[in-house]
């Protein structure tokens, strides 16, 4: 039935096309945007929903910085981590060089020959004692974890070389394709070998934006001082009450050294990320924005129609149409000029994701997002006529023999 | 055909009420060529409203075609003009979008007619009011009297027993208003009946029976009267003609 009143309503559409081309190009933009910018905000949402690795709900981090001529980094933070891991409801702490996801930290390259040669395989890495792999949470899958008596001195210089690591599944692979990488030596850039004695499941570094977040190499060495960066880690729901106690304590258990940041390591996570929601939260509200002005033009348009064929709409009735009749008729004279727009939306969104992915290296498009555009946006135009249609429905049929 | 009894039909506002019929009753016989006249005000298009189901009344009963219309609903009512009743309107209230086929296939479409069987119908009405090979012209290239013959064509292709129309020749010169009496005329013969709302004398006396509404009731009912010879003699229906 539909089908056979789409020809009549196309031929009086295009008689009076300029409001009708006008939506449709609405809707084409609206579908241009709207397709890419759910696409993106589904790409951020995904990188921030990303698996850390770590138990980071439960993880805390404290930095210090020792500013006297007399002030023994060695003992301080030994009395720092000897309290911290007194505490009820700690689980394990460890001294670090660098905190997970907070868009600092340090890299190294790795080599497959001492000669340093090729592009290497760069590593973020982390200096942990024995206690790194229980602080992070993180899992070992194969090899096993430092011992105390492996666990370097402090070394600003960095020469002692370091015999043995722990490496994520991630950086194992990158090194030794599939191969079992416990065991296996690399170099690093001075061409000193390293062991892997310990592969981890998973754990992301410090840098979100990096396409290598999952490298991180775990190094069994005290990090060096003034300054003094702890990880905490708290049994589920004592973190912070955890994060209060350590300030008080450790803001006057040692006059020598000032006590800079008492944090949860998902403020850092969420700080990391804040650009990726922002950019989520603005383009949800664009299309939002976007989504209600087409709805509004599509809804002006059906209203418009609706007052200028008043008379027409009275006749119809008048001639036999019932209100359902009426009320279709606008829907399909809708769903034509939509339709019109999506296609042409269709091919611009396609247009669009192209040029964006040429752009900025982004994925393309995924065609799943431009049907969910095109049927939203069908759905949005039904909507937005279905209020003028229902008050065409409403037109008496006796306006027909009204002389205007 | 059409009988009404005791019909009455109160507008109401927050101040006045306007009775405009009041215990009317009026039959129209199958066949017949009735003209309703009166003076302005004095309740015609009321009147033409509910005949042509287009407005509902308060008190009495009306039915057409042997259908009790009091208590249908809005879509049976619709059906119901569709089937029964083709109108007439003044201003032509041709769909200016839509071409001449498309116009006269508006009343066929709501019937859920098939496409083959609408198509003959719009050519046999459209070559019956001599617009056979305007089809496709849109109702802005035709004459005023032309639009009028398409709107004839429109009401007489669903083969109503029932014509109404309201002041047919009120907006055309006296040339096309002769051409559009004689078509209804010729249309009568063939066996519609006719309900011709004017306020024109002219026009009335060609029809078969004259009602004059005064006041909303009926207060002057008079029967057939031959036509004066002159006032019948054909116009040729040429499909240019009045253009």
């Amino acid at each position: 039935m539909i089908t056979q009143d789409i020809r009549p309503i196309l031929s009086a559409l295009l008689r009076n096309r300029t409001g009708a081309v006008l939506v449709a190009l609405q809707v084409a933009i609206a579908l241009a945007v709207l397709v890419n910018a759910v696409y993106v905000v589904k790409q951020r949402v995904d990188k921030i929903g990303r698996p850390t690795g770590m138990d980071i709900e439960n993880i805390f981090m404290v930095t210090s910085a020792g500013f006297a001529a007399d002030y023994d980094h060695a003992a301080t933070t030994a009395a720092d981590l000897s309290w911290l891991r007194s505490q009820p409801g700690v689980r394990a702490a460890t001294l670090t060089s660098g905190l997970p996801l907070s868009g600092g930290g340090s890299q190294n390259t790795l080599y497959p020959t001492p000669e340093v040669k090729g592009e290497g395989t760069s590593m973020n890495y982390f200096d942990v004692d024995e206690s790194g792999i229980d602080t992070l949470g993180v899992r070992l899958v194969a090899g096993r974890n430092f011992r105390a008596d492996e666990i370097l001195p402090e070394d600003p210089t960095y020469r002692k070389p370091v015999p043995g690591f722990i490496v994520t599944r991630t950086l194992a692979k990158a090194l030794f394709g599939t191969e079992d990488a416990v065991g296996k030596v690399t170099y690093d850039g001075l061409g000193r070998p390293m062991t892997v004695i310990g592969v981890i499941d998973h754990m992301q570094g410090s840098w979100v934006d990096w396409d290598k977040i999952g490298q991180v190499g775990l190094l069994p060495r005290r990090a060096f001082g003034p300054r003094a960066l702890y990880l905490v880690r708290t049994a589920p729901g004592q973190r912070d009450a955890l994060i209060k106690s350590a300030e008080e304590h450790l803001s006057v258990s040692e006059p020598r050294r000032v006590l800079q940041y008492v944090r949860s390591l998902d403020y850092y996570r969420d700080r990391s990320y804040q650009a990726d929601r922002n950019m989520a939260i603005f383009l949800v509200t664009v299309t939002a924005l976007l989504g209600c002005v087409t709805a509004l033009g599509i809804f002006a348009l059906a209203t418009f129609n609706v007052n200028l064929r008043t008379r027409q709409i009275g006749t119809r009735r008048a001639i036999g149409a019932r209100k359902a009749d009426i009320v279709r008729y606008f829907m399909v004279e809708n769903w034509l000029v939509t339709t019109a727009g999506v296609l042409l939306g269709a091919a611009l969104a396609l247009g669009v994701g192209y040029s964006l992915s040429r752009a900025y290296q982004l994925p393309r498009l995924d065609l799943y997002y431009l049907v969910g555009g095109v049927v939203a946006l069908w759905a949005t135009g039904q909507v937005a006529a279905w209020q003028p249609s229902r008050r065409a429905a409403k037109i008496s049929p006796s306006v027909a023999t009204r002389t205007v | 055909m059409l009988a009404m009894r005791h019909i009455s039909k109160v507008f109401r506002t927050d101040l006045i009420e306007t009775h405009a019929l009041r215990d009317f009753s009026l039959e129209v016989a199958e066949g017949d060529f009735v003209a309703v006249t009166g003076p302005s005000g004095s309740g015609k298009t009321t009147f033409l409203n509910v005949a042509g189901l287009l407005e509902g009344f308060d008190t009495g009963s009306y039915q057409l075609d042997g259908v009790d219309t009091s208590g249908l609903s809005d879509d049976a009512r619709s059906r119901l003009r569709n089937e029964k009743i083709g109108f007439i309107f003044q201003s032509f209230n041709l769909i200016p979008d839509l071409d001449i086929f498309d116009n006269v296939d508006v009343p066929l479409r709501y019937r859920r007619m098939k496409a083959a069987d609408r198509r003959e119908r719009i050519t046999s009405a459209l070559d019956l009011v001599g617009l056979g090979s305007r089809a496709h012209h849109m109702p802005s290239q035709l004459s005023g009297g032309q639009q009028q013959r398409v709107a004839i064509a429109r009401a007489i292709a669903g083969d109503p027993k029932f014509l109404l129309a309201d002041e047919p020749t009120g907006n055309l010169d006296s040339l096309m208003a002769r051409q559009v009496m004689d078509l209804l005329e010729q249309i009568n013969e063939m066996g519609t009946t006719i309900v011709l709302v004017t306020h024109d004398p002219e026009l009335a006396r060609r029809a078969q029976r004259n009602v004059q509404i005064i006041d909303g009731q009926v207060s002057d009912y008079r029967p057939y009267e031959p036509h004066a010879p002159a006032a019948r003699e054909p116009v040729p229906l040429a499909a240019g003609a009045g253009a």
